[in-house]
């Protein structure tokens, strides 16, 4: 048990070392040109050299919130209007059409259109990081919804268990896994968008730094770097909103998703 | 149940007739404005447009769909050949595959769009600029549907090969692959998904042509009903591979219905 848990740790670990050091070692004996992609150690310290800790800080402050807002109301106004168009029958014939009717549209199309009717400022981007997670999340609110067990309403109205009680007691809780998945494919969908939007059309967040570092010439040590941050800001965010949904879901379906 | 199904399409039909035609109200009454909402005249004015003289002049809708859907197929095939071989030896091997999977999760979770600066100081904003962004996103998601796929078959189905006096590269090609296959068309499809994510705003820079790129010209010359055009056509085309690969699915891999599950 103890050697398979260390195996568990080390294997990953040294292949990541591999990784890294084939990545030094060919920019060192000239295999890749430094100039156009340093090596890790190269191009971490030319970054370091050129951005202060501030500008970095602030750039992903500014990505870290916009997306975090765009996502939270997605999030929001998908599980209300998936509950809703589950619950209610007449709402579900009128909202059903029109959401599928423009969720094959993928978020980055809608850029130019958010710009027409939100201007070149924030609200376009919120609202495109909004559309991210708002199709995942309601198509998968909606699903779990409809597909509680019947059993399970019919037990609580036995209990006289009804309306909205029903629905935060019985309903949400059965549809919880479905609605897990969607919120992370939501988070994924939202944070691509982000750095996208960031890159087309903004003045500020880690995908203007480095759009505007390769427009202005800079260093290609700070767009590597850049990169990488926005690597891993998506891996540890993404994880503990995995951690967070499973800790929440494990209340009501014991072990995890 | 048949006729259930009739009313509901029925419905929605009407659903949609019936915002569009409050929509068009809305701009005959000055409620809207028709350039921030271009009701359904103009628009379908825009398409008589741009499906004959084009937008810009000389380019019609089809020419920048196939614009688009070449530079798809090229980079997504690119991809699928690398990816597949190289799953199915990682794959095959535990200890490898466990040594390597904390960087193909890194590299899966880098925004694709993220490299594009990059990519332009490597190879110029020119066509394969694209490409290789479109490979690269689908790449990654080839790659761990690949190996998921061989990692995750049935350890009954590879006992029962055993048995059965199979082993190895025989082993291998006669029971793992053919069990290995839906979820690998699984990820073909998610792939497919993320490349045209990807391509629509890859060519939003540096390009006039591409459906893409039509969208964000039409708002700079303000014409905003050939944008709504350009969406719709996205939106048409992602539907129509999607439910394309899906019934491709279904035909060749009968064994194996993955079903609703993979939408990217």
């Amino acid at each position: 048990m103890n050697r398979e848990r260390l195996t568990n740790i080390a294997l990953p670990l040294i292949g990541t070392l591999i990784v890294v050091a084939v990545w030094e070692a060919a920019s060192r004996l000239g295999a890749i040109d430094p100039r156009v992609f340093p090596g890790p150690v190269t191009a971490i310290a030319e970054a370091a050299g050129r951005l202060s800790a501030d500008t970095v800080g602030e750039h992903m402050a500014w990505s870290l919130f916009r997306v975090f807002s765009g996502f939270a109301l997605g999030v929001a106004a998908g599980v209300v209007i998936g509950v809703l168009a589950g619950w209610y029958r007449w709402f579900g014939l009128i909202a059903r059409p029109l959401i599928e009717l423009l969720r094959p549209i993928p978020p980055l199309a809608w850029i130019p259109l958010a710009i027409i009717w939100f201007g070149l400022g924030e609200p376009s981007k919120f609202f495109i990081i909004f559309l991210g997670a708002f199709f995942p999340v309601v198509t998968a609110t909606y699903h779990g919804v409809t597909n509680v067990d019947p059993i399970l309403v019919r037990a609580a109205r036995t209990f006289g268990v009804g309306g909205w009680s029903l629905l935060a007691r019985i309903v949400l809780p059965a549809a919880s896994p479905d609605l897990a998945t969607g919120i992370r494919i939501g988070w994924g969908l939202s944070f691509g968008v982000l750095v996208a939007a960031e890159l087309i059309a903004a003045d500020r967040g880690l995908g203007y730094m480095i759009m505007n570092e390769r427009n202005t010439g800079g260093s290609v040590s700070v767009i590597i770097v850049g990169i990488l941050l926005i690597g891993f800001l998506n891996l540890l965010t993404d994880a503990a909103i995995g951690s967070a949904i499973q800790r929440w879901i494990g209340r009501w379906h014991g072990s995890g998703v | 149940m048949r006729g259930r199904l009739v009313l509901q399409y029925a419905v929605s039909a009407a659903v949609i007739v019936g915002a569009i035609a409050l929509w068009e109200l809305g701009v005959k009454t000055g409620y809207l404005k028709a350039y921030q909402f271009p009701p359904a005249s103009r628009i379908a004015e825009g398409f008589v447009e741009i499906a004959t003289t084009g937008f810009p002049t000389g380019i019609t809708i089809w020419s920048h769909v196939l614009t688009t859907v070449t530079r798809i197929l090229q980079g997504y095939l690119a991809a699928l050949a690398l990816a597949i071989p190289v799953g199915l030896v990682i794959g095959a091997f535990p200890l490898v595959n466990k040594m390597l999977e904390p960087v193909i999760v890194f590299c899966r979770s880098i925004a694709t769009l993220s490299l594009l600066p990059l990519v332009i100081v490597w190879f110029g904003a020119g066509e394969l600029t694209k490409v290789i962004l479109i490979a690269y996103g689908c790449f990654w998601v080839m790659l761990s549907n690949v190996i998921a796929a061989v990692v995750y078959v049935d350890p009954v189905l590879i006992r029962a090969g055993r048995s059965f006096g199979l082993k190895g590269v025989a082993l291998y090609r006669e029971v793992v692959l053919p069990a290995a296959l839906p979820r690998m068309f699984a990820g073909a499809r998610m792939a497919l998904g993320v490349g045209f994510m990807v391509i629509v705003g890859a060519e939003m820079i540096g390009t006039i042509e591409g459906l893409g790129a039509l969208i964000m010209e039409a708002r700079t010359f303000y014409r905003s009903e050939i944008t709504i055009i350009g969406m719709l056509v996205i939106g048409v085309l992602g539907f129509v591979i999607s439910t394309g690969l899906a019934a491709l699915e279904r035909v060749l891999l009968p064994w194996g219905a993955t079903g609703e599950g993979a939408r990217a």
